[in-house]
C-alpha cells in the first residue's frame, strides 16, 4: 500500500481538476444591448402575450448609453429575484411587483425619487403610492393590471337576472344561473380566496390598512361581507376546478360558467370569441357603507442596490420608463392589454375607448384600490387562510377575523418599527 | 439500510495493524489512501452541504430579512415564533397524519406488486417495466397530468367522466374540503411514481431469499398463501422492509413537489394539505425573505426527520450488528 | 380441488396485475392523447379515446416555437444530466469504496455525516447555497449548473453498502499481483462492479434530467434552460396551453423512458447485490 505520486495525481485530476476544466465554459450572456458603455441586465417576468419579449428586447436594443441585456424569467419570478437580490449576479434594474417593504427597509433597492421630477402627477396615483415610502418612490409604475368582474349578457338575459350591483345580488345571481352545465360564477379554483383577497373589505368600506398603518377591517361588517362569499361556495354556484385559472379566460369563453373573475387582459380574447356578447362590473358593493371595488396593481421598474452602475441603471430606468412614452404606449397596448400608468397617455388611448374596456379604466380610477406596502407576506397568509376557512369550511368569519387581526397588527408593529 | 448500513467499516477489512514499530507509518498510509478515496466528494459536500447547512443554522438565530449577512442576533426568537405559529403547528401534525398513512400504503402496495411479479410466469419483464416506468416521471409531469387531465373539476376530467358514466355529479377533486377529496388526488400521484421503484428494492429482496427455505416450509405443511408470506417470506424481507420505510419516511416529511405543483396558484396556498416545507416557502423561505424564520422553521423540521429516522432505525434494531441482512 | 385452487389463484394474480398495469399506464396515455389533440379536442364534454384526428403538427409547433427553445434545451438537459451522472458516480463511487474498505480510524464519523445529510430538506439549504455558488462567479455557467450537484450522499451511501459486499478474494488476488489500492479500484473493482454503477447511474441521470429549481435560479440565460425551464414556460400567469403543455412533458420523459428501459436489468441487478436493502 504505498502511494506513488502518479496515482494521487491520477486521482487529483480525475475527482477535481479534470472535471472543473471540462465544465469550465461560461454559458455567455448573449448582449443583445446595441449601446455602449457599462453592461446592465434588465430583468422582466415572463409575459403570456406574444411578442412582449421581442418588444422589451427591442427597446432595450434602442438604448445607446449602455448596453443592456434583457433577461427573461419563467417560472416562480418574485422568488428567483429575491434570491438574485441577495447575490452580486442578480439585475441591475428589474421589474417587480412591489418592492416589498422589507426590500425597501433591507436597502435592496434604489431610491428613484428623482427620476420623476415635474412628472409625478402624471402617474395614476393609485399605483404608485404603494411604490412610495417615507416621501420616497422607489419603482417606476409601468402598467395598470387590474381586475373585473365578466357576465355573458344572454345568459343573464335568459334566467332573467340583472347585472348585479351588490354582494347580496351577485350572491342570487350566481344561484340562479347555476344549471346542471354551467356554473354561476368562477373566482378560481380555490373559490375565491386567493385572487379575491381584500377586494371583499373594500366593498364593505374596509381596508386593509389604515391611513396611519393600524389594522382596516376590524370592524363587524367585514365578518358580515366575508361570510356571504361563503353562501356562494356553499350554494355550489361556483365553478370548481376548472383546468385553467382565473387569469385565464378559458372557462369563461367555453361556456362553463356564466360570470367569471379575471383580469383586463383577457378583454382582447373574450371580445373575439364572443363578441357583444358581454359585460364587465367591478366587484359590486355591501352594506350601507360598501361601494364597488376593483384590484388595481403594477410591476415597477426598480434598481437593485448592488448594481455596479447604479447611476447609469437609473439613467436607463428613467430613459425607458418616463422619457419614452411611444414604448411605454407600445408596452402597454400592442400586446396585451393593460391601462398605462400614466393619466396622459391612458387618455390618449383609442383602444380604451371601447365599451367595455372605457369601463375598465373608468373602474380604475373610480373604485381601484392597490395592495398596501405594509400588507406583508406574512399578513397576506393569515388573511387568505382565514378566507379560504371561511369559503370552504364554513369557518365562523368573526373568529377567524380575531385571529386573523391579532396576527397582522403584530406584523403591522414589526415593520413599523424598523421605519424610524 | 441494513444491518450492515452502520456496521462499521473495520469489520469489512480486518486488517487491524499488529503493534509494532511500522504501525504508525502503515496508519499514515492508509489515512492517506482513505482521502485520496474519500477526500474529493468529502471536500465537495462540506463545500456544498455543510457550509450552506451551517449558515443556515446561523441565520436561524439573527433577525434576516432579506439578508444572508444578518448583525441584529435575536437568540431564540425565531424558534419561539414557530412553535407559537398554530399554522406551522398544523403542518407538522398534518403531515405527521400524511406520513402515517402514506407510508403504510405505499410499502403495502409496493410489496405486493413485487410479490405478484415475482410469481408470475409470462410477461414478468412487461410488468416490472410498466410498474417502474412512472419512477422516471418528474413530479411536475405528473402533478401535471393529475390536476389538468385526470382530477379537474369539470365535465371533461377522466376522473368525473367515469363518474358521468354512473350518472353521479362532477366532483371539484383539489378545491373541496369536504370530503376532502384533494388527499385522493395527493396520495394518488405519489404511490404511482414511488410504488415502482420500492418494488424493484422488494424484488431484489425476493430474489435473494433461498427456495430451500420454502420447500422446508412446504415439507411442515405450511400452506402456500398467507402461511408462507407470515412466516418464511416477510422475515426474510426484513432488510429491505426497513430500509424501505426508512425511505419513505425521510420522503413523506420532505413532501414538497406535488402539494405545490398540485394545490398553489398564482396567489398562493390553500390552508389544508400544507406540508411545513409548503409553509415556511410562503411565509418565509420564498419571495417573503424571513430567512431567520425560515431556517428555525428548517431546522426544527430536519431535527424532528433526524429523531423519528434515528428512533426507527433503534426501533427496528438497525444499529445491531448481527442483524440478518 | 387444490390444483383447481391454484390455477384459480394463478388467473386471478394475471387479472390483478393486468388491471393494475393499465392503471399505471394511463397517465402516460393521457400525455400523448392530450398532446396530440386540439385544443377543443381536449375540453370537449364528450371523451373521446383519441382525438378523431391525431395533430402531427403539434410536434413541429413545438419545435418551431420561437419563445421557446425546446430542441436546444433538450440538448442541454442531455448534456448537463451526462456530465452530472459522469462526475457524481466517479465521485461517490470512490468515496464509497474508501469508506466501506480502507481501515481508517474516522472512517465511521465520516460514513455518519455523509448520512446526516440525508435527512436535511434541500430547500432548507437553498438560500445560502444560491449566494455561496454566486460568490465563486460561477452563476450562469455550466460550472454552477453542475458542480454543486456533484456530491450525492445518497449514491456515496449505496456504493458503500454495495463494496461492503463486495468479495474480498478479488481484491487480495490483486494485492498478490503488487497492485496498490488505486490500481486494484480501477483494473480489478470497477469493471466487476457494473451493475451498481448502472443502477446509481440511472437514479442519478433521471435526477438531474427532471431538477428545475437549480438549473432555473443559476442559468439566468435563456441559452442555458434546460428542458425542465422550457416546460415550465408553457404556463404563464395568463394563459395555459394545454395541448402544447401535454406534448412537451412527453417529449421531455421520452429520453428518460429509453434509459430505463434499457438499464432496467442492470439496476435490479445491481440493487440485488448492493446493500440498499
Amino acid at each position: 500500500m504505498t502511494i506513488s505520486r502518479r496515482a494521487l495525481l491520477a486521482a487529483a485530476a480525475a475527482a477535481g481538476g479534470g472535471l472543473l476544466a471540462a465544465c469550465g465554459s461560461n454559458t455567455g450572456r448573449g448582449d443583445s444591448g446595441g449601446g455602449s458603455g457599462p453592461a446592465l441586465s434588465h430583468w422582466y417576468h415572463q409575459y403570456g402575450e406574444a411578442g412582449t419579449e421581442q418588444a422589451v428586447k427591442r427597446y432595450a436594443a434602442a438604448y445607446k448609453k449602455a448596453r443592456v441585456t434583457v433577461q427573461w424569467r419563467p417560472g416562480n419570478y418574485d422568488q428567483q429575484t429575491a434570491a438574485a437580490l441577495l447575490t452580486d449576479s442578480g439585475p441591475d434594474v428589474f421589474e417587480v411587483n412591489g418592492p416589498s417593504l422589507d426590500q425597501i427597509q433591507g436597502g435592496q433597492v434604489v431610491d428613484l425619487t428623482g427620476l420623476l421630477d415635474g412628472v409625478e402627477d402624471d402617474y395614476n396615483p393609485v399605483v404608485l403610492t404603494p411604490k412610495q415610502h417615507d416621501g420616497k418612490t422607489w419603482a417606476i409604475p409601468q402598467v395598470i393590471d387590474m381586475q373585473m368582474l365578466y357576465y355573458r349578457k344572454s345568459l343573464l338575459r335568459d334566467a332573467g337576472v340583472e347585472p348585479p350591483t351588490t354582494l347580496d345580488a351577485l350572491v342570487d345571481a350566481a344561484l340562479k344561473l347555476t344549471t346542471r352545465k354551467v356554473k354561476g360564477l368562477f373566482l378560481g379554483n380555490d373559490g375565491g380566496a386567493g385572487v379575491l383577497g381584500g377586494t371583499p373589505l373594500y366593498a364593505a368600506g374596509l381596508r386593509l390598512v389604515t391611513e396611519d398603518g393600524t389594522v382596516g377591517f376590524d370592524d363587524p361588517a367585514a365578518a358580515r361581507t366575508l361570510g356571504k362569499l361563503r353562501r356562494l361556495y356553499a350554494g355550489k354556484s361556483l365553478l370548481l376546478g376548472a383546468p385553467a385559472d382565473w387569469s385565464d379566460p378559458s372557462a369563461f369563453v367555453q361556456g362553463l360558467t356564466a360570470m367569471q373573475w379575471t383580469g383586463l387582459w383577457a378583454l382582447p380574447q373574450v371580445q373575439q370569441e364572443l363578441g357583444d356578447d358581454f359585460g364587465v362590473l367591478p366587484f359590486p358593493a355591501d352594506g350601507s357603507a360598501g361601494r364597488p371595488a376593483v384590484p388595481v396593481g403594477a410591476y415597477g421598474a426598480a434598481v437593485s442596490a448592488r448594481s455596479r452602475h447604479v447611476d447609469a441603471a437609473k439613467e436607463y430606468v428613467k430613459w425607458l420608463w418616463v422619457d419614452r412614452t411611444d414604448y411605454q404606449e407600445d408596452f402597454a397596448l400592442s400586446y396585451g392589454f393593460h391601462i398605462p400608468a400614466r393619466l396622459s397617455l391612458a387618455k390618449k388611448a383609442a383602444k380604451l375607448r371601447t365599451e367595455a374596456a372605457a369601463d375598465a379604466v373608468r373602474f380604475t380610477t373610480d373604485h381601484g384600490w392597490a395592495q398596501p406596502l405594509l400588507w406583508t407576506p406574512a399578513a397576506q397568509t393569515a388573511y387568505q387562510d382565514a378566507l379560504s376557512r371561511i369559503i370552504k369550511d364554513g369557518a365562523d368569519p368573526e373568529r377567524e377575523l380575531r385571529t386573523v387581526v391579532r396576527k397582522v397588527s403584530d406584523e403591522l408593529r414589526r415593520v413599523q418599527r424598523k421605519t424610524t | 439500510m441494513s444491518a450492515r448500513t452502520v456496521e462499521a467499516p473495520s469489520t469489512a477489512a480486518p486488517a487491524a495493524a499488529k503493534p509494532g514499530p511500522g504501525e504508525r507509518a502503515v496508519h499514515r498510509r492508509r489515512a492517506l489512501w482513505f482521502w485520496v478515496f474519500v477526500g474529493p466528494f468529502a471536500a465537495g459536500l462540506a463545500l456544498f452541504t455543510y457550509v450552506p447547512l451551517l449558515w443556515s443554522v446561523w441565520l436561524s438565530f439573527f433577525d434576516a430579512h432579506n439578508t444572508v449577512t444578518p448583525t441584529h442576533f435575536v437568540g431564540l426568537d425565531n424558534y419561539t415564533a414557530m412553535l407559537s405559529d398554530a399554522a406551522f403547528r398544523d403542518s407538522l401534525l398534518t403531515f405527521a397524519l400524511f406520513t402515517a398513512f402514506i407510508v403504510p400504503a405505499t410499502y403495502v402496495l409496493s410489496l405486493a406488486l413485487a410479490l405478484m411479479v415475482n410469481r408470475v410466469r409470462r410477461l414478468r419483464a412487461f410488468f416490472r417495466s410498466v410498474f417502474f416506468l412512472p419512477a422516471a416521471c418528474s413530479y411536475v409531469v405528473a402533478a401535471l397530468i393529475w390536476k389538468m387531465s385526470i382530477f379537474n373539476g369539470v365535465r371533461f376530467g377522466l376522473a368525473n367522466t367515469v363518474l358521468d358514466l354512473f350518472g353521479a355529479e362532477p366532483v371539484a377533486w383539489l378545491s373541496t374540503t369536504d370530503p376532502p377529496w384533494y388527499w385522493l388526488v395527493v396520495v394518488t400521484v405519489r404511490l404511482w411514481l414511488q410504488a415502482g421503484f420500492y418494488m424493484i428494492l422488494f424484488l431484489a429482496g425476493l430474489q435473494r431469499i433461498d427456495p430451500v427455505l420454502y420447500e422446508a416450509a412446504a415439507v411442515d405443511g405450511a400452506r402456500p398463501g398467507w402461511q408462507v408470506l407470515r412466516h418464511i417470506t416477510l422475515p426474510q424481507l426484513r432488510a429491505t422492509s426497513v430500509a424501505v420505510v426508512l425511505l419513505l419516511v425521510i420522503n413523506a416529511f420532505q413532501a414538497f413537489d406535488e402539494f405545490y405543483n398540485l394545490l398553489s396558484d398564482a396567489r398562493g396556498y390553500p390552508p389544508y394539505a400544507r406540508p411545513p416545507l409548503v409553509y415556511l416557502y410562503y411565509t418565509a423561505l420564498g419571495q417573503g425573505q424571513n430567512l431567520g424564520l425560515g431556517s428555525a422553521g428548517a431546522v426544527i423540521l430536519a431535527l424532528i426527520i433526524g429523531v423519528v429516522t434515528v428512533g426507527q432505525a433503534r426501533w427496528f434494531g438497525l444499529g445491531r450488528r448481527n442483524a440478518d441482512g | 380441488m387444490d390444483d383447481a385452487l391454484v390455477r384459480a389463484g394463478r388467473a386471478l394474480r394475471l387479472v390483478v396485475l393486468i388491471v393494475l398495469a393499465v392503471l399505471f399506464l394511463i397517465p402516460f396515455y393521457l400525455l400523448v392523447r392530450n398532446g396530440l389533440s386540439s385544443e377543443q379536442d381536449i375540453t370537449s364534454p364528450e371523451w373521446t379515446l383519441f382525438p378523431s384526428e391525431l395533430h402531427w403538427d403539434n410536434v413541429r409547433e413545438l419545435f418551431e416555437d420561437p419563445s421557446v427553445p425546446f430542441a436546444r434545451s433538450l440538448l442541454d438537459s442531455a448534456l448537463i444530466a451526462v456530465a452530472t451522472t459522469a462526475g457524481t458516480v466517479l465521485l461517490a463511487s470512490l468515496a464509497g469504496y474508501g469508506l466501506a474498505r480502507i481501515p481508517y480510524r474516522h472512517a465511521d464519523t465520516v460514513f455518519y455525516a455523509v448520512l446526516g445529510t440525508l435527512m436535511v430538506p434541500a430547500a432548507v439549504t437553498f438560500v445560502p447555497s444560491f449566494v455561496l455558488v454566486s460568490t465563486l462567479g460561477w452563476i450562469s455557467t455550466l460550472r454552477g449548473l453542475i458542480v454543486p450537484t456533484l456530491f450525492s450522499a445518497f449514491a456515496c451511501f449505496v456504493f458503500r453498502q454495495y463494496f461492503l459486499g463486495f468479495p474480498r478474494e478479488l481484491e487480495d488476488a490483486a494485492q498478490v499481483d503488487g497492485l496498490g489500492p488505486w490500481r486494484t479500484y480501477w483494473r480489478i473493482v470497477v469493471p466487476n462492479a457494473r451493475p451498481v454503477f448502472a443502477a446509481v447511474g440511472t437514479i442519478v441521470f433521471i435526477g438531474a434530467w427532471n431538477a428545475f429549481l437549480w438549473p432555473l435560479v443559476i442559468g439566468q440565460d435563456q441559452s442555458a434552460w434546460t428542458v425542465q425551464v422550457a416546460l415550465s414556460s408553457f404556463t404563464t400567469a395568463q394563459v395555459v396551453r394545454l395541448h402544447e403543455l401535454f406534448l412537451a412533458a412527453a417529449v421531455s420523459i421520452l429520453p428518460l423512458l429509453l434509459v430505463f428501459l434499457c438499464f432496467q436489468r442492470w439496476i435490479v441487478a445491481g440493487v440485488e447485490r448492493s446493500g440498499i436493502d
